[in-house]
């Protein structure tokens, strides 16, 4: 889905981009010529410095295909509540939290609670050396 | 798969922590062996992340473990070149170290002294006061590491770990009120702890086969409900649940007659009736489920699930008789 996302943003910046250098030829196109006809007596400034219909609706296009394409490419939303959140952990474990390309997000730990369990700060690497040990005999 | 290396692996199954291992060399030829500490130098260079030193601190323990000293010693040497030999959780990880190395109890002693003459120079080294009272438990002195670590938690008393630590300590010598009163203390610190919650219903539990059987089972009750509350689905807190709720329908109790106010009434035997129903609906959904293979129930152990059916069927055994 990443490609459609980046794609769909992609072109929506070059239209953009296409759009506000129209809007900048258009402006120097006008000046240039209301320097021209200025030497002449009749002036019809007012009705041409607005900017045609085709500009604008490209500028608003390429800024609603922009927005669809970022909105399309974020992640995928959390659940705000605690404990469905935490019954999402416990039910899914990892494959709740793969990212739109499959792989795990970076910032899934788990349970956060876990480490009170398992207390890193004071494994008993001894106990568990042993314990891997007879788990390798067994295999 | 790597990201299983940015949380600390020892509850780990040992084929998890082999694959971790297997990794080592890999990750070790990839990564940088020295981040420069200089500002300009890390501004023009690979920009060093919290993950990598994560990654090696969880690798090492793996590496250990598995009995890869040469790696986990490159680990260190990584580790203790970028933050210094002197930082606390790096001189821990040393000792860590040579504790796997020791191979009898002379050793250890002379490591215990290490620790000591650490401590005394720096009292509030936190991460070395853990290892002492790991180590000493390890050695079988569980009384003296109950004692290092109580002290441990005068200095700082909102150390969960520590407290939790504590609990398992009291737990492993039987002295229930005390562990129950340390595991409190965790969710004082941590109220929204789901399994800490489950572990205390657990224990008190297990204390009610012993003295004073109503308050416990009120308490474990109170308990496993709570961790069901935060935490949808809980296998582990619906299970506990279970197991309580039998014990309370197979033997009514008398009407409470300690009417203490500040004590937790056993609820009337409809809503324990009504709580069993409900535990036993969900068990039974969640190992449905998880059997047929849906593919947002696969988060449970397989032990657990095993455990989940035995206790259902033992159950409509009961009722079928």
């Amino acid at each position: 889905m990443t490609w459609i996302s980046k794609s769909t943003t992609g072109f929506g910046l070059l239209l953009l981009a296409h759009a506000c250098y129209s809007a900048h030829e258009h402006s120097a196109l006008q000046s240039h010529r209301a320097a021209s006809l200025s030497s002449l007596p009749t002036t019809q400034s007012g009705s041409t410095t607005s900017l045609p219909i085709d500009i604008t609706i490209e500028t608003v296009l390429a800024t609603l295909m922009i927005c669809l394409g970022l909105v399309s490419g974020t992640s995928r939303l959390r659940p705000i509540q605690w404990r469905v959140w935490a019954g999402q952990i416990e039910r899914e474990g990892e494959a709740g939290f793969t990212n739109s390309s499959g792989e795990v997000e970076k910032d899934y730990v788990g349970n956060p609670f876990r480490l009170l369990e398992s207390r890193p700060g004071f494994v008993d690497i001894r106990k568990q050396r042993k314990e891997f040990a007879e788990w390798v005999k067994g295999q | 798969m790597s990201s299983s290396l940015l949380r600390p692996p020892s509850h780990l199954p040992p084929a998890t922590a082999l694959h971790n291992s297997q990794q080592a060399p890999n990750i070790l030829n990839n990564s940088p062996g020295a981040v420069s500490t200089s500002v300009i130098q890390s501004l023009l260079s690979t920009s060093e992340s919290q993950e990598l030193w994560t990654t090696y601190e969880n690798l090492l323990l793996s590496l250990l473990r598995t009995g890869d000293d040469d790696s986990a010693h490159l680990c260190l040497a990584r580790l203790a070149k970028r933050f210094g030999d002197d930082n606390e959780r790096v001189m821990a990880l040393k000792g860590l170290i040579k504790e796997a190395d020791a191979n009898d109890t002379a050793t250890l002693e002379i490591i215990l002294k290490e620790y000591d003459q650490i401590l005394q120079d720096n009292p509030t080294n936190l991460p070395i006061v853990k290892r002492r009272v790991a180590l000493l438990r390890s050695m079988g002195r569980t009384p003296e590491s109950i004692t290092a670590l109580i002290s441990l938690l005068d200095v700082s008393p909102t150390d969960a770990e520590a407290w939790a630590e504590l609990a398992d300590l009291y737990f492993s010598q039987g002295l229930y009120s005390q562990a129950i009163f340390a595991l409190e203390e965790v969710l004082v610190l941590q109220p929204n702890a789901w399994n800490v919650h489950a572990r205390l219903g657990e224990m008190l539990l297990m204390a009610s086969k012993t003295s004073d059987a109503p308050r416990h089972l009120a308490e474990a009750l109170k308990r496993f409900s709570r961790s069901i509350e935060l935490c949808d689905d809980y296998l582990r807190g619906y299970y506990g649940l279970k197991l309580t709720t039998t014990q309370l329908l197979s033997e009514p109790q008398k009407a409470s007659k300690q009417t203490e106010p500040d004590e937790l009434a056993v609820p009337s035997s409809a809503t324990v009736q009504k709580l069993d129903e409900a535990a036993t609906e969900k068990l039974a959904e969640i190992v449905r489920r998880h059997t047929a293979g849906e593919r947002d129930w696969q988060g449970y152990e397989e032990a657990e699930i095993t455990a989940a059916r035995e206790l259902l069927e033992k159950a409509s055994e009961k009722t079928v008789r």
